[in-house]
């Protein structure tokens, strides 16, 4: 790992980071401030949602779901969460390599005296604890904002820190298959639109396959890896789906360091 | 002239990939109706929802076992769908240029700004109308299957209409940002998170009634199909809100760009 590029890359991360705590820290604080609400009618609900049409309930995702307790309720929130989670993370793993080539700036970069699989592993480590800071941003807030709004309801703490814990591997996930993508096409002109049909295309995928109760989209998608209503279920894992995803940010991982370092570079001139 | 039609050129292969999504989703959705179809239990159940929930998801007033009802609970989704699709061409068509370093070519031409960025929105909002064509012609064809009366058809006229509004805002929003913004980088994210933001906002003002001011902020309100379902009507204040953000966004962005520094 070379210590200059990570300084850098981080560098270029700063803002974004900013931006991205800041608007999930609003979301989350907006989300749960109106649980109150909600649990106004949570008599209403409790008996309504048994007797429903269990397509509609899974459209939403809110098969057994208790949404009169504030951890039933955080869960379907918790949809809202992982769209922007997905998209941040698709960002940098679209932008990671694409953009020095986009810019120009590959060659120069590749003349250091530094080897391919440093300048990546030192790419990668900076969009970690990029995406890292903003993990433990939705931690924190997440945690506060229940524990404030609870009042003297019980909240199962084990179950809340397993699905709060999910979403890194969940963000990985989308930085491990974006940056295998973005090494995968000859070049990508503008990164918002790969990373909007990644998260957004893999949220689609996970709410049709609800609606159609078709189980083998449910091999492909992260949202349904890490399904916030199977996680309170159950409180555990879907370890099956959870090895899925590793499979395949492991795969992605050691795909982008191959096909980076025999990756023909095109230049200024 | 020439301008124009080689941006539609340029965006020809993204117009395809969304008119397939899109004509994708119209198909799913309405094929998941047949489980909805004249199925009486599923009204009893419908009505007897807490309001607060039917309201976040704008199930309010719609009858699921009808094909119009259904398809206005569908309409959120499209308007979704067609709004990104305006916003990215929007924010792109004018950014594009500096991000491959072809704008010094571009105005070198023999034509001003402003000519410039009317063939381009011009191109835009072509891509525009026909993705908008096809949505109309998929929701016909796989709509047909139900026998749809006269109501449907209406309803489906006032949709397409919204449609087009909602469309024309985000594209004039997206470029004016392409304009406007001196990051050129900055312009398609900031286009997109707009459009999510005012999306959420949306799903948040139906689930308070304290936050029903909300509505104004977010073109995903304007128009409501619960409302066009049952006045069949558009509702004036909203569209000339629409006009005015329309205009206000394509005055700024020739005037932005007519006195702005270029990025080389």
């Amino acid at each position: 790992m070379a210590m200059n590029i990570f300084r850098q890359e981080f560098k270029m991360h700063v803002r974004t980071v900013i931006t991205w705590s800041l608007g999930l820290t609003a979301l989350i604080v907006l989300i749960v401030s109106l649980f109150s609400s909600f649990a106004q009618d949570a008599a209403l609900l409790t008996e309504m949602l048994d007797n429903f049409p269990e397509q509609l309930l899974a459209a939403f995702g809110m098969t057994g779901v208790d949404l009169a307790t504030i951890l039933g309720y955080f869960s379907l929130a918790f949809l809202f969460i992982q769209i922007f989670l997905a998209l941040q993370a698709a960002n940098y793993g679209f932008g990671m390599v694409s953009v020095e080539e986009r810019e120009w700036t590959a060659d120069f970069l590749l003349t250091k005296p530094v080897g391919r699989t440093s300048i990546l592993t030192s790419k990668l480590l900076a969009a970690l604890c990029a995406l890292a800071i903003t993990d433990v941003v939705v931690w924190v807030v997440s945690y506060a904002c229940i524990m404030l709004v609870k009042g003297d309801a019980a909240v199962d703490t084990g179950t809340l820190l397993l699905l709060l814990a999910s979403i890194v591997p969940f963000q990985l996930f989308f930085l491990a298959v974006g940056l295998v993508v973005s090494l995968l096409v000859k070049r990508i002109r503008s990164v918002t639109p790969y990373a909007m049909a990644l998260g957004f295309g893999m949220y689609v995928l996970s709410a049709f396959g609800d609606m159609l109760g078709e189980s083998a989209l449910e091999k492909i998608t992260p949202f349904k890896h890490f399904s916030a209503n199977y996680i309170i279920q159950h409180e555990a894992y879907d370890w099956p789906l959870v090895l899925i995803s590793v499979a395949v940010i492991v795969l992605s991982m050691v795909g982008s360091y191959l096909l980076y370092a025999r990756r023909d570079i095109p230049s200024a001139v | 002239m020439n301008i124009f039609v080689r941006e539609l050129k340029s965006n020809l292969r993204s117009l395809i990939i969304w008119s397939v999504i899109v004509v994708l989703f119209v198909t799913i959705g309405i094929s998941k109706f047949s489980a909805y179809y004249e199925n009486p239990e599923m009204l009893a159940l419908l009505d007897s929802m807490p309001p607060a929930l039917l309201e976040a998801f704008s199930f309010g007033a719609f009858n699921l076992t009808t094909i119009t009802g259904f398809y206005g609970v569908m309409f959120t989704y499209f308007a979704l769908m067609l709004s990104i699709a305006a916003a990215m061409w929007g924010s792109d068509i004018i950014s594009k240029e500096e991000r491959d370093k072809t704008v010094e070519f571009s105005l070198t031409l023999p034509v001003t700004r402003s000519r410039l960025v009317t063939a381009k929105a011009l191109a835009a909002l072509v891509n525009c109308i026909v993705l908008l064509l096809v949505t109309l012609a998929a929701s016909l064809v796989s709509a047909a299957q139900y026998q749809p009366g006269s109501e449907f058809f209406g309803f489906l006229r006032l949709c397409m209409v919204a449609l087009f509004i909602m469309q024309l805002i985000f594209l004039a929003i997206g470029i004016f940002l392409g304009c406007a913004m001196k990051r050129y980088k900055r312009a398609s994210a900031v286009a997109v998170a707009l459009l999510l933001g005012t999306y959420f906002l949306s799903v948040l003002s139906g689930l308070n009634k304290n936050l029903d001011f909300l509505k104004y902020l977010t073109p995903f309100k304007y128009f409501d199909p619960g409302l066009l379902l049952r006045e069949s009507r558009l509702d004036l204040l909203y569209v000339g809100l629409s006009l005015a953000i329309i205009l206000a966004s394509m005055i700024g962005a020739y005037l932005t760009y007519s006195r702005r520094d270029l990025y080389i």
